[in-house]
């Protein structure tokens, strides 16, 4: 960046980290126009509107970085979990992912959830993140014991010109399970972008689905350290970018030990000008024997000026691994527009069904019903009225 | 008798080759024609162009259902006017199943003909009328379009779909090649119960042995771009003991 102009987020907060540029390996794909060709203030106290459903359950909503009080309902908890109002130490401070330093620097608000050893809940747990201006950071924690089960939706939500810059940390530990469903569902010009981090310890397991429908820029990095002998991961993606979007996903697995399993399927959907940027690097540790891990990105281009960048990564450094990655991308199947012609199907008819079926695959298996519902419905109007 | 469809004069290029040299042909409605013909003859790209594959060019002649030219119609106008293709490679369609896909079909052309759309339940009992016609297990219909089914089984998705969507015209394209005799039974019954004195086929096939079971009316042989040859069943029968090459050499320019 130009180190004469004012750090765009030097108004909140003094000493703000140097920001990436293009030039930076891990930033290569993802300009941050976005971010940097303005200066952010900090968000006004407005009501927010926001786009996320009402699971029914547990619900923390941060309006502009704040926990609100009136809009969260933590109630609805077995025993043996807590939600307390806390900014969590980062468990990582990170001189080289600046906005995680940002986050270290800007956060003001945060939780810590606590699920206590074989306590199982039942319902989801919502965090709605809703901004309507300037900058927030938030701050979520959480801690899954031995043996407890827990489901978790991340909302990124809002309206207008906002950004937010999140960590969420989420430590499981032995034989314990997290299923955690995060959607993007923005103002076209909101800014997210969002660390996610999660250390498995033995057998525990963790599946996350990461959704992005509707944002300016919107980037996830996924870090999974398999800290435990038989733990797994299933990791899944689903970027439907239009208009200027970009959308991006940063994995990082980290094999440490051995016979932990991990899955990655990640798909775009891009329309218009829009970008996705995958990249997903899977390190297996010397140790980490019957490691299983598998990658695959699948883009689908529906106009000649979108664009994707894809760059899977293996690093191995143990025998005895069975890995594997693939990336494809194309455009839509031109035999099967036609065979769906062939019988009767108009052209639009025939490209939204075949859209919504690769987008679907992912939707389909989102582990938390109630988003899994809920996003289902969204699909169907976004693409043409189909529902199924 | 009803002309249905009347190909005349009919030239046809993909990729700036052409392929189709001059095809003239008629289906009546209620008959049952077979083209056969070696490999490279022209036999797909003539069920492909009559149901509009965008990459086949029409450079001369003309294609018409029931007086009708349909060569500026899209693929989908032609399906809802009544032609169907059976795919020689039926394709795969992940994510969407197999019933819904059926549904949203029908429904297209129910909506065109000015008929009611079917419900999820109406559609559910004609479906299950029809499957079982061709043998197809109902756990089928619930996968996606073809995806990961035996070959057997997506040429029987082929003749489900005909017997559901209930052409005026019905063209096959090799649905029996790599069928067993059991599979091709199955084939053939679905396709004889839908013969009617309102409704045409045109099968392609490389072997005899399809019309042991599906009797056609009419057979033509199709070679180098042109009918080279026609006849009724016996022509057929004797393609089969003598092969093509009679009939290459009698056809070669002196």
């Amino acid at each position: 960046m130009n180190t004469t102009a004012a750090h765009p987020f030097a108004a909140l907060t003094p000493n703000p980290p140097a920001l990436p540029t293009i030039r930076d390996e891990d930033w290569r794909f993802t300009p941050l126009k976005a971010v940097t060709g303005q200066a952010w203030a900090a968000p006004s106290a407005a009501p927010v509107k926001f786009d996320a459903p009402d699971l029914g359950g547990p619900r923390l909503v941060f309006l502009n970085g704040r926990l609100d009080d009136s809009l969260s309902r933590p109630a609805g908890l077995p025993a043996g979990v807590t939600i307390s109002r806390e900014l969590p130490p980062l468990r990582q401070a990170a001189p080289e992912r600046p906005f995680v330093a940002l986050n270290a620097a800007g956060a003001r608000d945060g939780a810590v959830i606590r699920v206590a050893r074989n306590v199982k809940v039942e319902n989801p747990l919502q965090v709605v993140y809703a901004g309507g201006d300037g900058a927030a950071f938030a701050r979520l924690r959480l801690e899954l014991a031995q043996g407890a089960e827990l489901a978790v939706a991340e909302h990124f939500t809002g309206a207008g010109r906002h950004f937010l810059g999140s960590v969420t940390e989420a430590s499981v530990g032995a034989n314990a399970s997290l299923k955690i469903a995060r959607v993007v569902a923005d103002s076209a010009q909101a800014v997210h972008i969002a660390e996610f981090c999660a250390r498995l310890a033995r057998d525990a397991r963790l599946v996350l689905d990461s959704i992005a429908l509707e944002a300016e820029l919107a980037r996830t990095e996924l870090r999974i350290e398999l800290d435990g002998e038989g733990s797994q991961c299933d990791l899944r993606g689903l970027a439907l970018a239009r208009g200027h979007a970009l959308f991006d996903h940063q994995i990082h697995v980290d094999h440490a030990k051995p016979r932990a399993t991990s899955r990655q399927l990640f798909r775009n959907v891009l329309d218009d000008k829009s970008r996705g940027v995958f990249s997903g690097r899977v390190i297996v540790r010397p140790g980490a024997a019957g490691t299983d891990a598998q990658q695959q990105n699948n883009n689908l281009l529906l106009s000649d000026d979108a664009r994707v960048d894809t760059k899977p990564m293996l690093e191995i450094y143990a025998d005895d691994v069975k890995c594997s990655h693939g990336a494809t991308s194309g455009q839509l199947d031109a035999n099967a527009v036609f065979f769906l012609r062939s019988r009767g199907l108009g052209v639009d008819q025939a490209r939204a069904l075949l859209t919504f079926a690769f987008a679907n695959e992912i939707i389909e298996h989102i582990a938390v019903a109630g988003v899994r519902d809920w996003l289902g419905a969204r699909m169907g109007e976004r693409f043409h009225g189909l529902a199924q | 008798m009803t002309k249905l469809l009347e190909i005349t004069d009919l030239h046809v290029a993909i990729a700036g080759t052409e392929i189709l040299h001059g095809v003239n042909l008629t289906v009546n409605a209620g008959e049952v024609h077979a083209i056969m013909g070696t490999n490279g003859s022209g036999k797909s790209t003539l069920t492909k162009v009559i149901a509009g594959h965008p990459d086949y060019v029409v450079t001369r002649g003309d294609i018409r259902l029931r007086g009708q030219s349909i060569l500026e119609r899209e693929p989908e106008e032609r399906a809802r006017e009544g032609v169907f293709l059976a795919f020689q490679y039926p394709v795969e369609v992940p994510g969407v199943s197999n019933m819904y896909f059926l549904r949203t079909a029908l429904n297209a052309q129910r909506k065109h003909r000015g008929q009611p759309e079917l419900s999820g339940a109406e559609f559910l009992a004609l479906v299950k009328d029809k499957a079982r016609l061709v043998d197809i297990d109902a756990g089928l219909l619930n996968r996606s379009v073809n995806e990961g089914f035996s070959g057997g089984e997506k040429k029987r998705n082929e003749i489900l779909q005909l017997c559901v969507l209930e052409p005026a015209l019905a063209i096959l394209d090799e649905t029996d090649s790599g069928l067993d005799i059991d599979a091709l039974k199955t084939v053939a019954a679905g396709v004889n119960s839908l013969r009617s004195p309102q409704r045409g086929f045109l099968l392609v096939t490389h072997y005899q042995r399809l019309l042991d079971y599906i009797r056609p009316d009419h057979v033509h042989v199709l070679l180098d771009g042109r009918i080279a040859r026609s006849g009724g069943p016996e022509l057929a029968l004797k393609l089969e003991k003598e092969g093509y090459a009679w009939l290459e050499a009698a056809t070669t320019p002196s």
